[in-house]
């Protein structure tokens, strides 16, 4: 009995390793990368799921790619949008990354927020000739490598122009640096205050780089900040880890200092849980700011967000403004929309100009890409985000 | 350093709080509870919920402490239960499994973007020097202090202590006495689960308060236990206390502030060491 069912099993798994293998053989077209029923397959990597989540970029790219699929879509043909979750995992990133490209077929990657998305997978999409539009690029290889563009600024740009804009603009001096390093992007952030120092020939009071992520109490930081004289410290802290900051100093009377953090605690959910301890507080907006609701350069994306029930976050922004792009290189593509076409047309397009980030986008065929260098700088009021600038701050 | 010290002194007391917990816990209901500050969080977080819905926000405090102390007397009862003859190491892994429940249920029912926590207690007690010491460091300090004394006296002096006292060393036999076991450990977690809701209530409004970042208190809190061998209670609070100003002190020299993270860690391989060594020179007799 027991035998027969063994024989039985074996039978029914040589069948199915068959039927996958001929579905294998019928999928690995690469040439013709269009889904079997001729839908234009565009894939997405992000973090859904774990300790730290970014679900509106992929949500805000399908909202995109909703309308142009109602008004006809692309020459004809439907984008079908694969979301995958890689739960904050490497080896799950990796498999999302063979299920889009590999067996999914898709033509681009569009809209991916991931934390280690790039850092995983870059050399595969590299390998395979697929490019990724990264709606949110936050580890170091997302701007490093030939194969990712992100929408973004991103956390180093950002360091540099964040320091920029308080010891130009604010003209703030003293100013002293705490990094939260995760992985290995400590060099990027070490060389984006390099960067800072060489062209305005200032320098921090001190750079503390061993602050943990998730501290449960800073105290020990702003002591060590408020005996260094600091009149304004930067650091780039999470959502948590800035408000914990920002308690630790407003209870050890440490008030009389600018905060420079980066767009990471740039949320509505953040002003309001800083309150008014969070007055001092300057961020550099990577986006047109989304929290002035008069900011004419968002009204599409906000309109578009609004009825599809999506958060309005800087991460909704980066994942429509990287649909955006994708489908408007598309609509230049003449003939077959295949992965090698997709990828053809990324590296030959012309900057693509958009009201909602300081300098055009452009993926190109260069080995690194950071076409986003704009940044607006916003400031905490009373619990509220507010303009601090009337323009875009520019990477000179 | 003695600034850097005081700097700690506010993470010390809760440590000490709760290793003072965890002790109690390990000594009269035989279970390490890696999901000891996990309940606490949750029961805070619940309270934040409950705050928006319009509670006032003592009611809301009140209702998230009791939730926390159901929690915990809930986890109690499933170990009573189910696995009261188990050894030390089974019944704390039903505590790391509960762990990871709590921080997945805070993610999905709480959601991942700040909460916004009024403080209960703010403001300084008193200036030492250049530090300040805040109100919630005092009282986080006293509840260590007061917790271990209260318990001290419970167990040594009254009846129920030296009822709890002959359930952790032979359940069977205390029970076959009439001791009634199960009510008397479901209450043990139920009273570990609302000190440290009520800590971590307090302490949460003022620091970083992500599930997994207050979560994971439970380990420089076990390293302070340690020292005490999750035995002696006094041990506890001075091993809370000396490794919150320990960790303050090393955050100010520039050289050996990485090493801060280091510490709980060096102190758990020191004590097992330590305890270890005996056994070691015996075999080597």
């Amino acid at each position: 009995m027991k035998t027969r069912s063994i024989q039985y099993a074996a039978v029914a798994a040589v069948g199915m390793l068959l039927l996958s293998a001929c579905g294998e053989d019928s999928n690995s077209n690469n040439s013709a990368a269009v889904g079997s029923n001729g839908n234009i397959v565009v894939g997405s990597v992000n973090a859904l799921s774990g300790a730290a989540t970014f679900p509106e970029a992929s949500k805000a790219a399908q909202a995109v790619f909703d309308q142009v699929n109602a008004s006809g879509g692309i020459n004809g043909k439907k984008i079908d949008y694969v979301v995958t979750d890689d739960k904050g995992d490497p080896a799950t990133a990796a498999q999302s990354a063979r299920d889009v490209v590999g067996s999914k077929n898709a033509v681009a990657l569009v809209g991916s927020a991931s934390l280690l998305d790039c850092d995983v997978n870059a050399k595969y999409y590299q390998e395979n000739g697929i490019l990724s539009i990264q709606g949110t690029g936050v580890d170091q290889a997302c701007f490093s490598s030939p194969a990712v563009s992100p929408v973004n600024v991103g956390p180093f740009l950002d360091t540099e122009m964040t320091l920029t804009y308080g010891s130009e603009t604010l003209k703030l001096d003293k100013i002293c640096g705490f990094l939260e390093i995760a992985g290995a992007t400590g060099p990027a952030y070490k060389a984006a205050i390099e960067n800072w120092k060489k062209k305005t020939g200032k320098d921090l009071v001190f750079l503390d780089d061993s602050v943990p992520y998730g501290s449960p109490d800073y105290t020990p930081q702003v002591i060590k900040a408020k005996n260094a004289g600091c009149k304004a410290v930067y650091i780039n802290a999470t959502e948590p880890d800035g408000l914990g900051m920002l308690k630790a100093a407003e209870a050890q009377g440490f008030n009389d200092v600018t905060w420079l953090f980066l767009t990471s605690t740039y949320t509505e959910q953040f002003a309001q849980a800083a309150g008014k301890v969070g007055n001092g507080v300057y961020v550099p907006a990577e986006f047109a700011p989304y929290t002035d609701e008069n900011e004419a350069a968002n009204k599409d994306w906000r309109e578009l967000m609004t009825s599809k029930n999506i958060p309005l976050t800087s991460f909704a922004q980066g994942g429509y403004l990287a649909a955006k792009y994708f489908v408007e290189v598309l609509q230049g593509i003449s003939g077959d929309i295949t992965r090698a076409a997709v990828t053809k047309a990324l590296q030959e397009m012309k900057p693509i100009s958009n009201p909602m980030v300081g300098t055009p986008y452009v993926f190109g065929p260069g080995s690194a890409h950071n076409s986003s260098t704009g940044v607006w700088p916003v400031k905490l009021q009373d619990g509220k985000w507010v303009k601090a600038a009337d323009n875009w701050l520019l990477q000179k | 350093m003695l600034q850097g010290a005081l700097a700690g002194l506010a993470a010390g007391g809760l440590y000490a709080v709760i290793a003072v917990c965890l002790t109690l816990m390990s000594r009269l209901v035989r279970v390490i509870n890696f999901s000891q500050v996990a309940i606490g969080m949750f029961g805070a977080y619940t309270a934040v919920l409950f705050a928006e819905r319009g509670l006032p926000q003592w009611a809301a405090t009140l209702c998230g402490i009791v939730i926390g102390a159901i929690i915990s007397a809930l986890i109690g009862w499933i170990i009573a239960q189910w696995l009261p003859e188990a050894d030390v190491s089974r019944r704390s892994a039903v505590s790391v499994a509960t762990l990871l429940l709590l921080i997945s249920l805070a993610f999905i029912i709480f959601g991942s973007k700040p909460k916004t926590f009024r403080p209960i207690l703010s403001g300084p007690a008193f200036s030492l020097g250049d530090v300040v010491v805040t109100q919630v460091t005092v009282v986080m300090v006293l509840l260590a202090v007061l917790v271990a004394i209260a318990c001290r006296l419970l167990l040594t002096k009254s009846k129920i202590g030296t009822r709890l006292r002959a359930l952790s060393e032979r359940p069977t036999t205390a029970e076959l006495l009439g001791i009634p076991a199960k009510r008397l450990s479901v209450a043990v977690w139920l009273v570990s689960g609302l000190i440290c809701t009520v800590a971590i209530s307090i302490v949460a409004p003022t620091q970083t308060n992500d599930p997994v970042s207050l979560s994971f208190i439970i380990v420089p809190a076990s390293a302070a236990a340690l020292l005490g061998g999750f035995k002696r209670l006094d041990l506890a609070v001075i091993g809370g206390l000396a490794l919150g100003m320990l960790q303050g002190a090393l955050a100010q020299f520039e050289q050996l502030s990485i090493l801060r993270n280091w510490v709980p860690f060096l102190i758990i391989v020191a004590f097992l060491l330590w305890t270890q060594r005996k056994e070691v020179w015996d075999v080597a007799r």
